[in-house]
């Protein structure tokens, strides 16, 4: 994909309705805030008028964006053919000796840039919303669908058997109001009531451990805390029954829960 | 009249509820939570500071972003964080390394706010942090080991991280988050200093059914900033934890979120125990120009009419110091720290703005001061000797383009774009002055060719320490301004200088290091400090030996 790109690149010279398209994009997601600046001026990023650079490396940086720095991946939030136009327009400024970009970077009129915050069916967009809602304790501080929200456990994309049931695709799909209710009773075997030398006691998940240390998420409030212990102030971890994921998801009424079955399901089995 | 102004300072400060001086420690980020970034010793003071030499550096070893921190110092050991959250523990007598600790960040931050850190806040035996993945971690203070850590929200979700110092307070540590500048709802969290349990959470913009939630037009609330990216003060009196909140989101187009947008732009006071709103002070109702209130809240009593006052000051980025009654969020004063100011007139007697310049949707519009501000978040400070308050000011403007923007989560939220113009009177560029902090009356003003980014320490010598982007790090007599003692440092400054003691000597410590978004920013209006050298090095003075 990468190889057909980059022979693209080569072989198209850079067409003016590409660079203009490029233009756009870039002042829309590029030159804003604190990043390359209006038209390449430099910004928190280092400029890039006035400068040369390969189109091939241009073409990697953008797309996969560059380890340890504040420069993003741009595959997946533009599409390919944006991130070209963007490559264009920046080798395009190689040849911009002056200091001040054009006076209106941006016509009026042009809206930003669409980027979809979500991909899926909309049957499946509310119970998204629900799932990752900064405005409530939600899902996402302790579970991760699709590499997205903060994984102390499996990332549900994964959890086929628990929403299909245990022969996943020949069995028809779990009703989604069966779900929640499950959602609601079930606690989980992963679980443990963690007793310290101190003598507190919480509900734990073991993250990691070794010779010397324990290290737990301590469950007793969200976010999780990943606390880590010395062997010896750990006096025991025993399975815990009493926990129920009811007293986390409170924040949700039943219909809510409802929709975010939906979701994961369509995340885990595509349908 | 200035000649006697120290003398009769030295017998107000002996007066004051609240003293907001360090001595031998500097253990909080401010100095001492009321944030005046003062230091009560003065061996080293005017008569002597000539002779100050640099003792021992430190480097981190990691130059990327800047070193924006502000060090701390407990009991003769410094505790000091630089970018991608190195944090170390270094004798801060000698200069040698006790314990270091490199957080482990993803390869890839990806977001606007890195990777760059201001600080740690220490106490309760543990050395605390925000990451720029959105963590906050304790350390063993003694030994530097990780004893627990709490990941706030998944930044690629939020778009929003962690860069500025913790607050401590009793058994709590409280921690802001960034994202002002992307579609995210601000807050501030407090967390149990032993098991990292969140304790509370103020959402800095109301949801459904709370007070101040019928200021956002729709669903704009959700993705409204009000990022809480500095670090707050306290009045353990009041038992009141003050932090500024930034801007509201999208930056620059405003007209999907009609409504003054609480509490944006507002100082907050919170009760420490609770996270329950006690009053608050929206100093910029409905912002469109990223003029965020995000500062530093300098906790100081001062007359006010000829009656004894309990005040707050905070500078806000768009050039204008507000003081108010942190009793109660009464407003005082606000009188301005830059010159070139067009998006109001002024403000009257009771706080309103007057004459607002809002740029138009769709047209290149020219607004003073730029994004970066009438003054940078770099901290100012208060004297008690000589009573004034010693802040920076930069004189810029900057050519905007409002467009219309939907909110996408994760993603910058800035609603137009902009380019740094010269500004409508004289030169562009900063100076450091000092002022009443309760009039503006200004006593005396140092220009500097270039904004001054770096904070001020000030001291019972009489003295405020400050750098520029050039590599100086330099000391101003705090009664005249007069310079009296330049070092070279070779980067530039964006950290804040303190002063501490060891086994009865005075030692000031800057961190030297130029880098940072606004540094990033410069090359627009001086195309030459593209290539100022970068650096993260940690230098400390003090008068040599007498013989």
């Amino acid at each position: 994909m990468i190889a057909l790109a980059l022979l693209l690149l080569a072989q198209s010279a850079a067409e003016p309705t590409v660079i203009a398209r490029g233009e756009k994009i870039f002042a829309q997601s590029c030159s804003v805030g604190y990043c390359h600046g209006v038209a390449g001026a430099a910004g928190r990023g280092p400029r890039l008028r006035g400068r040369t650079f390969s189109k091939d490396y241009l073409l990697n940086v953008t797309r996969d964006g560059i380890p340890s720095s504040a420069m993003p991946a741009w595959k997946g939030r533009l599409r390919d053919d944006e991130i070209r136009a963007v490559v264009e327009y920046v080798a395009s400024l190689s040849s911009a000796t002056d200091p001040a970009p054009p006076a209106n970077p941006m016509p009026p009129g042009i809206g930003p840039a669409a980027i979809p915050s979500f991909s899926g069916p909309p049957e499946a967009a509310r119970g998204h919303a629900l799932f990752f809602d900064p405005a409530r304790n939600n899902c996402s501080v302790c579970h991760a669908v699709g590499g997205r929200g903060i994984a102390i456990g499996p990332d549900l994309t994964t959890m086929r058997t628990n929403l299909i049931g245990p022969a996943p695709t020949t069995l028809p799909l779990k009703d989604a109001a069966e779900l929640t209710s499950q959602i609601h009773a079930t606690g989980s075997r992963h679980v443990l009531t963690a007793k310290l030398a101190s003598g507190e006691e919480f509900p734990a998940l073991l993250a990691e451990q070794d010779s010397s240390q324990v290290r737990l998420y301590d469950l007793t409030v969200t976010p999780p805390v990943r606390r880590t212990f010395a062997r010896r102030d750990v006096v025991s971890l025993t399975q815990n029954a009493a926990w129920r994921h009811e007293d986390f998801v409170h924040d949700y009424s039943a219909s809510e829960l409802e929709d975010v079955v939906v979701y994961l399901r369509w995340a885990a089995t595509g349908r | 009249m200035i000649r006697g102004l120290a003398g009769a300072g030295l017998l107000a400060a002996a007066l004051f509820a609240q003293d907001g001086s360090t001595r031998n420690d500097w253990p909080h980020y401010g100095g001492e939570r009321s944030a005046w970034r003062y230091s009560a010793l003065d061996q080293i003071n005017r008569t002597n500071v000539g002779r100050l030499k640099a003792a021992w550096a430190f480097q981190t070893g990691k130059v990327d972003g800047g070193f924006n921190a502000t060090p701390l110092v407990v009991d003769g050991i410094m505790y000091v964080s630089s970018s991608w959250n190195r944090v170390f523990a270094i004798d801060a007598e000698t200069g040698k390394e006790i314990w270091h600790y490199f957080y482990q960040n993803p390869r890839e931050i990806g977001i606007i706010y890195s990777p760059w850190t201001r600080g740690v806040a220490v106490g309760a035996g543990r050395v605390f942090f925000g990451t720029l993945d959105n963590n906050v971690v304790a350390l063993d203070q003694k030994t530097g080991r990780e004893q627990w850590r709490v990941n706030v929200e998944d930044m690629r979700q939020c778009g929003c991280n962690i860069t500025g110092a913790p607050l401590l307070v009793k058994d709590k540590v409280i921690v802001g988050v960034t994202g002002g500048d992307s579609a995210h709802r601000g807050y501030l969290t407090a967390f149990d200093v032993n098991t990292g349990r969140k304790a509370w959470r103020f959402w800095t913009i109301p949801g459904p059914g709370e007070q101040g939630h019928d200021t956002w037009a729709g669903d704009s609330w959700k993705h409204g900033g009000g990022a809480t990216w500095l670090t707050g003060s306290y009045d353990p009196d009041l038992n009141l934890v003050y932090w500024g909140v930034g801007n509201a989101a999208a930056d620059f187009y405003g007209d999907a979120r009609k409504g003054t947008n609480l509490y944006t732009d507002s100082i907050i006071a919170l009760d420490a125990d609770t996270g329950k709103l006690k009053w608050y002070y929206q100093e910029v109702p409905h912002d469109v120009w990223d003029f965020d209130a995000a500062y530093e809240c300098v906790l100081f009593d001062a007359p006010v009419n000829g009656a004894p006052r309990k005040l707050l000051l905070n500078v806000n980025k768009g050039g204008y110091a507000f003081v108010v009654d942190r009793t109660n969020g009464e407003f005082i004063s606000a009188w301005p720290v830059a010159e070139n100011i067009n998006w109001i007139k002024g403000v009257d007697s009771k706080g309103n703005l007057i004459g607002r310049n809002e740029p138009p949707v769709g047209k290149t519009f020219i607004t003073c001061p730029s994004i970066g501000g009438g003054r940078q978040w770099n901290h100012g400070s208060y004297s008690p000797r000589t009573k004034w308050f010693y802040t920076t000011g930069i004189e810029w403007c900057q050519a905007v383009t409002v467009t219309p923007e939907e909110p996408k989560a994760g993603l910058n939220f800035f609603g137009g774009v902009f380019q740094l113009r010269p500004p409508m009177h004289g030169p562009a560029g900063g100076h450091l002055d000092a002022y009443d902090p309760v009039t503006g009356k200004k006593f005396w003003s140092y220009p500097s060719k270039y904004p001054l980014l770096a904070s001020q320490l000030s001291t019972a010598g009489d003295l405020v320490f400050t750098g520029d982007p050039e590599g100086n790090f330099f000391a101003l007599d705090a009664v005249t301004g007069k310079k009296l003692w330049n070092f070279p440092t070779g980067s530039g400054h964006r950290g804040s200088a303190i002063s501490y003691s060891v086994k009865g000597k005075q030692y000031v410590a800057t961190p030297s290091g130029w880098g940072s978004a606004l540094a990033g920013l410069l090359p627009q209006l001086w195309p030459e400090t593209e290539d100022f050298p970068p650096g993260s090095t940690l230098f400390v003075f003090a008068l040599p030996e007498e013989r």
